[in-house]
């Protein structure tokens, strides 16, 4: 036993300081969360049991749930937009087009930005007053736009998550077309199959693996994401782009002195067992679908 | 891979982790301001042997004074007798966090700026001052102790130094094109927006705008001001019955949402900070809004003013006479850290500080507005243009310390107002609610023994003028 102990020394060696990091790091707030829910604790002072209290104030907290809803239309928005962009630039880029690699590299600049900076500036685009944006709009004699209103500010927002997000997935996408092997796109060619017969037929089909990754992907980024949202609109107006880790975050870590949210360690383990459930779910319930799909057209 | 060249791996990576964690464990570097002489990772206050100096480390938030206050330290670090040298630190952001961090890992600072003064009490942050204080300090600060606000159970944290009065600040070319005089009422405020947004709409010019993005700073700055004016707590809490009741605001807010029906607010107040508005105002875009008493600081220095600009009293519900006074929320300055290891020599600094001379200067210098007898007796007036309007009245007086930690599940009346005055709705529904959501929060704080509350039938909001 210590014989063998000693011909795998190394190798525990090497992965000790990621078990380490990984137990203080991840699995020990885990466990610390899942503690503190049970808790009415407000960050200081005396935690006292509160049993199921948090639970129960999960179901009747509309803020929450509007937050969930708003979470599900900025993910969905950022996925219909992102995705199919991000694939059809992978495409055009991954053809011989001169200057090719140049232009990806600016597409995927914006996901080496600082989300929290390009989301600044993006507000002195979008800005409704004297934002650049509808400076062009008055230019060309069109009506300026309210971007950042309760009715256009989630749009402006998915915009905004779409563009930070495009690169990062056009070269996933380029990694799988290129892994598609090239004497497959000759055959259809000499079979006569125009450009969009070989990217229904061949592309999509052949990429399937690699966007079964990506669409995960794109499901938990998604549903995770709220830094550029915390900087452009702070959840307003009036909770209308607020998502669901935005809220958590006021919860945990109620930033500013002038933060309405106080802080509540206690409903915020809560809140953050139930939003790691619904990722997870909703992940698990993508990666069994498309396990089923797979099995179907295999 | 041979077995020598295995083992160096593994030694360079036990080293490098080794180091790592080294590193890791080190100094922290929060990327705030240090303006003593020494940056040092360690900033616990530290005596050092005989004839050498006790070093204390003082942290502030506070960005607007830190010019007139390092100055002051410096005059302290040169003068005083003691050998003490104080240290200033001005935090970037997230103070309260700092705080937290610096108690957490014993680097609190010995003198801090007090915050969150409930909050920090009860994680005993606070070194009471009670025995320090001298009876001539006592004397003068008489009056200006709260429980609940510098005092708990009985423990003083820290003494006041100035407040913020509040004014609707006004465009006066605006004002004058128009015809129109500051509003005494909330009608007369909804009338002027109106007026103004009609003949400055061409020129984008519109009458009112608040920073709605953050709705605790929109409304703390102007609707609860405005209730506490006509009698109603900034806070919702009646004293007269010891209950929320926001049904008093009711004309409030909607007078507010009568100017985003109306079309008077800027396009865009949504989303809003309140120093890109401040700086749409300087550019005469703004016809009115209402602040504090920072603003003449702000259109001097960061955003000088293109306009000719004034401020007065907020409107009252009616025009009449005021129903109540504005709270200028002088409640706390500096305090003790419960674990400095140089008490005294914090208390010597604090005693410095808190000087009539290094007050009144503050004040002069129209860094805050002080409500200090003993300190305004012989004060100049500040020198900062348009300062004048902001000098306290008869009308800017304390009020009762009202409940605190009193938190509603679901959102705050800032939020629920902020939604009707942007999109419309029940606003007797959203009262009825926010009535409901926040008794049941005293109801459980009163229960869990957070909070005291006592009904005083004979409050009357009019006897707080002074």
């Amino acid at each position: 036993m210590i014989q063998k102990w000693k011909n795998h020394a190394e190798a525990y060696l090497f992965v000790t300081p990621s078990v380490i990091l990984t137990v203080t790091l991840g699995i020990y707030p885990i466990l610390w969360a899942l503690r503190y829910m049970f808790y009415d604790y407000k960050g200081y002072g005396e935690a006292k049991f509160a049993g199921l209290y948090n639970i129960k104030r999960l179901f009747r907290d509309d803020y929450l749930w509007d937050a969930i809803w708003n979470t599900f239309v900025f993910a969905s928005g950022k996925m219909i937009l992102t995705l199919p962009v991000a694939l059809l630039l992978a495409v055009l880029l991954n053809g011989k087009l001169r200057g090719r690699n140049l232009l990806r590299g600016i597409y995927f600049m914006p996901t080496i930005f600082s989300t929290a900076v390009m989301a600044v500036v993006f507000y002195l685009i979008f800005n409704s007053y004297n934002g650049l944006l509808n400076q062009i709009l008055n230019m060309i004699g069109l009506p300026a736009v309210e971007w950042l209103n309760m009715q256009n500010a989630m749009l402006t927002c998915i915009i905004i998550a779409a563009w930070g997000g495009i690169g990062n997935y056009m070269l996933l996408f380029l990694a799988g077309l290129q892994g598609i092997p090239k004497d497959v796109y000759e055959s259809a060619e000499l079979d006569g199959a125009t450009g969009a017969r070989r990217f229904w037929s061949i592309t999509i089909p052949m990429l399937g693996p690699v966007l079964n990754i990506i669409m995960m992907l794109a499901i938990m980024s998604a549903l995770e994401s709220y830094e550029a949202i915390m900087v452009l609109t702070g959840g307003g107006p009036s909770g209308a782009t607020e998502v669901m880790h935005l809220y958590l975050y006021k919860l945990l870590f109620p930033v500013s002195t002038g933060e309405t949210m106080a802080q509540d360690i206690g409903y915020g383990s809560a809140v953050a067992m139930l939003l790691a459930l619904i990722v997870g779910v909703i992940t698990g319930l993508y990666l069994y679908l498309s396990r089923k799909l797979n099995d179907i057209y295999s | 891979m041979k077995k020598g060249l295995k083992r160096s791996l593994t030694l360079l990576a036990a080293v490098t982790l080794a180091f790592g964690i080294a590193g890791c464990a080190g100094g922290s570097n929060s990327g705030n301001t240090s303006t003593g002489n020494e940056t040092g990772a360690n900033n616990a206050a530290e005596t050092k042997g005989n004839g050498e100096k006790t070093k204390l480390v003082y942290w502030t938030y506070q960005r607007h004074d830190a010019e007139y206050i390092k100055a002051k330290i410096d005059e302290f670090n040169s003068t005083n007798q003691d050998n003490i040298e104080v240290e200033m630190t001005m935090m970037a952001e997230n103070y309260p966090q700092s705080l937290d961090l610096a108690f957490a890992s014993d680097q609190a600072p010995d003198v801090f700026a007090a915050q969150r003064p409930n909050e920090f009490y009860a994680k005993g942050y606070f070194e009471p001052l009670n025995d320090y204080m001298t009876d001539d300090l006592k004397a003068k600060f008489e009056g200006f102790i709260l429980e609940g606000g510098n005092q708990f159970d009985g423990n003083i944290i820290s003494l006041p130094n100035v407040g913020n009065t509040i004014r609707l600040v006004y465009n006066v070319d605006m004002f004058e094109k128009a015809g129109l005089q500051p509003p005494k009422s909330l009608d007369e405020m909804v009338a002027a927006a109106k007026k103004i947004t009609e003949i400055g709409k061409a020129d984008g010019i519109y009458g009112w705008s608040l920073p709605y993005k953050s709705p605790s700073s929109a409304l703390g700055r102007s609707a609860e001001k405005i209730a506490e004016m006509n009698g109603f707590h900034r806070s919702g809490f009646d004293f007269k019955t010891a209950k929320y009741d926001f049904t008093g605001w009711k004309p409030i807010i909607e007078a507010f949402r009568q100017m985003s029906a109306d079309g008077s607010v800027l396009p865009g107040s949504e989303a809003l900070d309140m120093d890109p508005m401040r700086a749409q105002f300087a550019e005469g875009k703004i016809g009115m809004y209402i602040s504090y008493s920072t603003e003449p600081g702000v259109y001097n220095t960061q955003f000088p003013a293109k306009i000719r600009w004034d401020a007065t009293l907020v409107p009252t519900i009616d025009g009449g006479e005021p129903q109540g006074a504005v709270d200028p929320a002088a409640i706390t300055w500096l305090s003790m850290s419960s674990e400095s290891k140089n008490k005294e020599a914090a208390w010597k600094f604090m005693t410095y500080m808190y000087q009539d001379e290094v007050l009144r200067g503050y004040h002069e210098a129209g860094l805050g507005i002080s409500v200090l007898p003993h300190v305004l007796e012989g004060a100049k007036e500040p020198s900062v243009p348009g300062i004048k309007s902001f000098l306290p009245t008869k009308y800017d007086a304390a009020w009762p310390i009202a409940p605190s930690g009193v938190t509603p599940e679901g959102k705050t009346w800032h939020e629920e107002f902020v939604k009707y005055i942007l999109v419309g709705g029940d606003l007797d529904q959203v009262i009825s609610d926010l009535n409901a959501s926040y008794n049941a929060a005293l109801d459980k704080a009163v229960a869990d023994g957070k909070v005291k509350v006592t009904a005083d039938p004979s409050f009357d909001p009019k006897a707080l003028q002074k």
